[in-house]
């Protein structure tokens, strides 16, 4: 095996290793340091193993196979660095927490999965993935034990499980219409032009990854969750998980075969959801359900970046997605730690941490010179000039005002003592990916051979990312004037869901109750038992 | 065996099986249920019988096969009769009452 | 027909005598215990299970390097006049299925069934060795037996030792359970032998590969696939005919209920795979297939529902049971439809068989669970499960594999036989069971879930437990679950045990 090979083997190896470790109880209980340390190969084969040859697994009948893609390794290293930076966060955020252990095991699941997606190769290994992070991360959202974890845990793992089943069956049908039934991802898209369930497959795919990237209107569970978990996870949550399914949708979707108009509408729902997500955003107080919003929305704006590439048939249209994703992977991770970090902070230091939680703020927003600005630029050659650009522009506007209206909560979020100050444990991680949210996105727009550093400080560049951020500033400015939004409850729609799906599954249960009670009445079993056997009778006699 | 004697058993048979099916959907008690049973096994078993002596027809005495199994399966009944009626007598003991129906259908106690 | 093997004449395999041996060896037990007495019957029991284990990899692996269906005719004489043994790959892995579960439920319930020192009444432990002798004999014979007659022995056999199983506490409502038990599988078992004899008067044969070949569309072949059905439909509690089922299993204890629910009511499910795959192929229909699966989906949904509004934990196991014993029966549209598009079966039967042998594993484990969070809490009521997590650990972790496995998720058999099923189906144009495979998976991970948040809730003050559980009990539970668990990997064998000896495509009928 190459260096490479073991390389991608460890990405999933380490963390899955470091998993059955903690079988054993007293090296669970002391797994917490070392939990940054899981994501470190993955790390590296980000930038060792790239586009490396396939590594394959298991029999012939279903090889499990391991390969890392260009877009596959931009959010594999932007996401290992997110694991280790909140790795070393969470060793000190959970290090009095009575269920250390259980904290680690969920983890290392989530994180095992997690890095995994972004290297496995065949459609067996993607769904085993998936469930592994799903599980791993409903741990993590039921970890505080309180009833709106656990209400937000229930509903995570249901949408979870659903988008799973949905997925499977998108991937059988996938299978089934690829020519020597190949379970590799790489052919899937082929497969999926050439099938004769195309429609099928492309609505399954778009229903299961869209569950899990919080595509509204199937966003809801994002906010409960992402509120409910624990700083460090939630950190993890928005940043990298919902990450896993963004590679999905760049693999399996046909982005390099011939235009196809449904991508069109699939960037249309992107972007209704990257603004819906804003205008519900700014009715909300928690600092961190804020930042669930505005992850939502910028979801919805990678979604309506693989639909546009979709419809146009662009190749590159997958690379670019993933760029703006590392930028929300980055910037996303540093402002959840942000508000981990302001709680334990006083007024007197604040200043020193909300100024930098400032500059990644707004650089969200497209902030010029920051990594947002860079990445909204380079997905303006995907998105256009026309309706979708436009409204990819307004969503711009948008998140600079969600943003803003973040950072007012966040400041209102900080230590009651003036003194208090937050550990080095906190501040190290935050500052890390603070500094990485900055950096990378330049590293990465540079290492580009189609763009250079001129194209990024043109006038026209720098007028094209400002105007939004202003009239985005000037909007939150009268918001806050204003002052007048009702507040919406966490998660919107889910209310009305969760009403009705209450009362359907009670009506059903009861129902189900009543008929079960009936049939387990002798005369009527027995009765059921000859109805039966005359049933069975007619249906060989008649039904040939 | 003629046509109109096979068909008159066969007849016999299916009543018997009828009239235990009856027994058995219908009435409460299990000893009454037990019997029932012992009913419509007999009922099958003429059948057998009746399929037994179709080897007349080739000029041999009848088919053995079927007698061997009807003996088989009346043993066999014998015994699912003596479990069952073992089974009442000690509801019968614990509870003082023999009967199928639990006052609520479901959730017994578990141990 | 040509896709048949063909099987006359028809001669004893190279290994054909380990068929008798897998056969004799359970009754030699009961046998034993009966004459060395309830002191004893423990250590016959676990002296024959290891043996019977051994043998039935012998078995698999003699099946394996032959490549086809072993057989073993009873003193030389061929069927129709003797009686043949036969297995295939399907009867080879039910074998070692059984032995391997019967062993782990012997090694949980060797400290609850252990003979009182000091020569106390050793009534229960002497009834229980005993029974689990017989039940694992009946159930050899049922998964051996070649022709119609000895599976109907074979079937009272397993229900004669299960219904003394179910109420071994002897309490009124477990007596009242083993009951309705009884009568309902007599029902039960008198339509299937209506049907047996049915078809003897009809093709003067109750041999297996035999019928198969003379079988006809005609009504008396019409009215025994329908009676026979039926009647294995009863023994097996396929919903709606399942009213025997929940108080039997959740009335029995723990080890007793983990046979019942994992083994006893899949010797009737196997019988209707030898009786619709095998024996009358060409008899049953499409809409009969559909109906058959129509059942099965009318009991996961039924089933998954009523076990979420359970209170009580082995109660919810129980009807869990019942919708995953609806799993099973998705397999015969699948099939009839593979075979009508001249595909082989192999998807749906070995989806089907693995569904079974992965339920049959981690229900064992889960019913075995729920008896040691019995006995640590002294009540199984799941709204008070606050704590078990910390006090068993290791059970509460085979409770979330055995779950996985039940719910689906990889790499669990559950998820390879759905994987293998939802192709099935797909490839066939069978849509509608898919939403059946879909929606069963999320209703099952629903109670899993309720389940595990409440026995993993953090507690202040360590619950006090009533007795503590040794660790090796929990050590069997979790290996059982791990199996489940890790089933799915069979997929990496180069070979599919399951179609040894099993033609590729169906005769001409279920189409």
């Amino acid at each position: 095996m190459s260096f490479t090979a073991l390389l991608l083997t460890a990405t999933v190896g380490l963390p899955l290793a470091m998993l059955l470790a903690c079988l054993w109880q007293p090296l669970r209980e002391r797994m917490l340091p070392w939990l940054a340390l899981g994501a470190v190969p993955g790390l590296a084969a980000a930038f060792l193993s790239v586009r490396g040859e396939l590594l394959v697994l298991g029999s012939a009948r279903f090889p499990l196979a391991f390969a890392l893609d260009r877009p596959g390794a931009v959010l594999l290293g932007v996401a290992a660095l997110l694991w280790l930076a909140g790795g070393w966060y969470a060793a000190e955020y959970q290090r009095q927490a009575p269920d250390r252990g259980r904290f680690a095991v969920c983890w290392l699941m989530t994180l095992s999965g997690c890095l995994g997606i972004f290297v496995a190769a065949d459609m067996v290994s993607v769904y085993l993935l998936l469930a592994l992070l799903s599980v791993g991360t409903t741990g993590l959202v039921l970890q505080t034990g309180t009833p709106p974890a656990l209400r937000a845990g229930a509903i995570y793992i249901g949408m979870a499980l659903l988008a799973e089943s949905l997925l499977l069956v998108g991937f059988v049908l996938i299978v089934n219409s690829a020519p020597g039934n190949t379970l590799l991802v790489a052919d899937a898209p082929a497969a999926i032009v050439a099938s004769p369930w195309r429609d099928a497959i492309f609505a399954l795919l778009i229903a299961g990854f869209g569950i899990k990237v919080g595509l509204v209107p199937l966003h809801f569970w994002i906010p409960l969750a992402h509120g409910a978990a624990p700083v460090p996870a939630s950190a993890l949550l928005s940043g990298a998980v919902v990450k896993a399914s963004v590679i999905g949708l760049i693999r399996f979707l046909p982005l390099d075969h011939s235009p196809w108009a449904a991508g069109a509408a699939l960037a249309a729902v992107g972007l209704f959801g990257a603004l819906y997500a804003v205008a519900v955003g700014v009715t909300q107080r928690h600092p961190k359900t804020v930042l669930a919003y505005s992850s939502v929305s910028q979801l919805g704006v990678i979604v309506a970046i693989i639909g546009m590439g979709m419809a146009s048939g662009d190749p590159n249209a997958g690379l670019i997605a993933a760029f703006y994703a590392s930028n929300h992977v980055l910037s996303k991770g540093a402002l959840f730690m942000a508000v981990g970090v302001v709680s334990a902070t006083g007024s007197r230091r604040l200043w020193t941490i909300m100024l930098p939680a400032a500059v990644l703020a707004v650089g969200l927003g497209g902030l010029p010179l920051s990594g947002g600005a860079l990445t909204k630029a380079v997905a303006k050659e995907v998105l256009g000039d026309g309706p979708s650009g436009a409204l990819a522009t307004l969503s711009a506007i948008g998140t600079t005002l969600l943003m803003l209206h973040f950072l007012r909560r966040l400041r209102a979020f900080a230590a009651e003592d003036p003194a208090a100050t937050a550990s080095c444990g906190l501040r190290r991680p935050w500052l890390l990916m603070a500094v990485a949210s900055l950096v990378v996105p330049w590293a990465l727009f540079l290492l580009s051979p189609r763009y250079s550093l001129p194209d990024a400080l043109a006038p026209y560049a720098l007028w094209a990312a400002l105007w939004p951020i202003a009239v985005g500033g000037a909007l939150a400015y009268l918001l806050a004037r204003w002052q007048r939004l009702p507040e919406l409850p966490e998660g919107d729609v889910v209310v009305a869901l969760e009403r009705a799906g209450l009362a359907l599954s009670a009506m059903a249960g009861a129902a189900c109750v009543r008929l079960d009670g009936a049939l387990r009445q002798w005369p009527l079993a027995s009765v059921a038992l000859l109805g039966l056997a005359l049933a069975f009778a007619v249906a060989t006699l008649a039904g040939r | 065996m003629s046509v109109a004697e096979s068909t008159f058993y066969g007849l016999c048979a299916a009543a018997l099986v009828g009239i235990g099916l009856y027994g058995l959907i219908v009435n409460p008690q299990p000893l009454r249920k037990i019997l029932s049973f012992n009913l419509v096994g007999s009922g099958v078993f003429l059948i057998f019988g009746v399929v037994a002596r179709r080897g007349a027809a080739l000029g041999m005495g009848g088919d053995p096969v079927p007698q061997a199994l009807v003996i088989t399966g009346i043993v066999v009944a014998f015994s699912a009769t003596a479990l069952a009626v073992a089974l009442v007598v000690r509801l019968h003991e614990t509870t003082g009452a023999a009967t199928l129906m639990p006052a609520d259908a479901g959730e017994p106690p578990t141990p | 027909m040509n896709t048949l093997p063909t099987l006359l004449p028809e001669a004893t395999s190279a290994g054909g005598y380990l068929l008798v041996l897998a056969l004799v060896l359970p009754f030699v037990g009961v046998l034993a215990a009966l004459t060395l007495g309830g002191r004893h019957a423990r250590a016959v029991a676990m002296l024959a299970l290891p043996l019977g284990l051994v043998l039935s990899l012998a078995i698999v692996v003699e099946a394996v390097r032959s490549g086809q269906t072993l057989v073993y005719l009873l003193g030389g004489w061929a069927p129709p006049l003797g009686i043949a043994l036969r297995a295939d790959g399907l009867s080879a892995v039910m074998l070692l299925t059984t032995a391997v579960i019967l062993l782990a439920v012997a090694c949980f319930a060797h400290a609850d069934f252990a003979a009182p020192a000091a020569g106390g009444e050793a009534r229960r432990p002497f009834m229980f060795w005993t029974l689990l002798l017989a039940m694992w004999g009946s159930l050899n014979t049922v998964f051996l037996a070649g022709d119609l007659f000895t599976l109907y022995v074979a079937l009272e056999l397993l229900g004669f030792a299960g219904v003394p199983l179910v109420c071994l506490e002897e309490r009124p409502e477990t007596l009242q359970a083993a009951l309705r038990y009884l009568l309902f599988a007599l029902i039960g078992s008198v339509l299937y032998m209506l049907g047996a004899v049915l078809l003897y008067g009809a093709y003067g044969t109750l041999d297996i590969a035999r019928l198969a070949t003379l079988v006809r569309p005609e009504p008396a072949a019409f009215a025994a696939a329908a009676l026979m059905t039926v009647g294995l439909l009863a023994k097996t509690a396929l919903f709606p005919l399942h009213l025997w089922l929940p108080p039997a299993h959740a009335g029995a204890p723990a080890a007793a209920s983990a046979v019942l629910s994992a083994l006893t009511v899949k010797g009737s499910f196997f019988l209707v795979i030898r009786l619709w795959l095998d024996v009358m192929p060409g008899i049953v229909t499409p809409a009969a297939g559909q109906l058959l699966a129509a059942c099965g989906a009318a009991a996961i949904f039924v089933g998954n529902v009523v076990a979420l509004r359970q209170k009580r934990l082995k109660l919810l196991i129980a009807y869990s049971t019942v919708a995953q014993i609806g799993y099973l029966f998705l397999m015969f549209p699948l099939a009839a439809g593979l075979s009508a598009l001249q595909l082989p079966t192999a998807p749906a039967v070995t989806g089907g068989m693995l569904q079974a042998i992965s339920h049959a594993t981690a229900k064992a484990a889960m019913f075995m669970g729920a008896g040691l969070i019995y006995s640590t809490l002294g009540h199984d009521r799941i709204a008070d499960l606050r704590g078990v997590g910390r006090q068993l650990p290791m059970t509460m972790l085979a409770f979330a594999l055995g779950g996985v496995a039940l719910i689906g998720l990889p790499p669990s058999g559950g998820f390879m036989a759905k994987w293998l099923l939802l192709a099935a189906a797909l490839t066939t144009g069978q849509w509608w069971w898919v939403v059946v495979l879909v929606l069963g998976g999320l209703l099952t991970s629903f109670y899993v879930f309720i389940v595990l948040v409440r026995a993993m809730a953090a507690v202040d003050v360590p619950l006090t437990p009533k007795i503590v559980v040794p660790r090796h009990r929990e050590a069997v539970v979790l290996a059982l679950a791990g199996l489940s668990f890790l089933l799915g990997c069979v997929a990496l064998l180069p070979l599919d045990v399951v179609q040894i000896g099993r033609p590729a495509l169906l005769p001409a009928g279920l189409q």
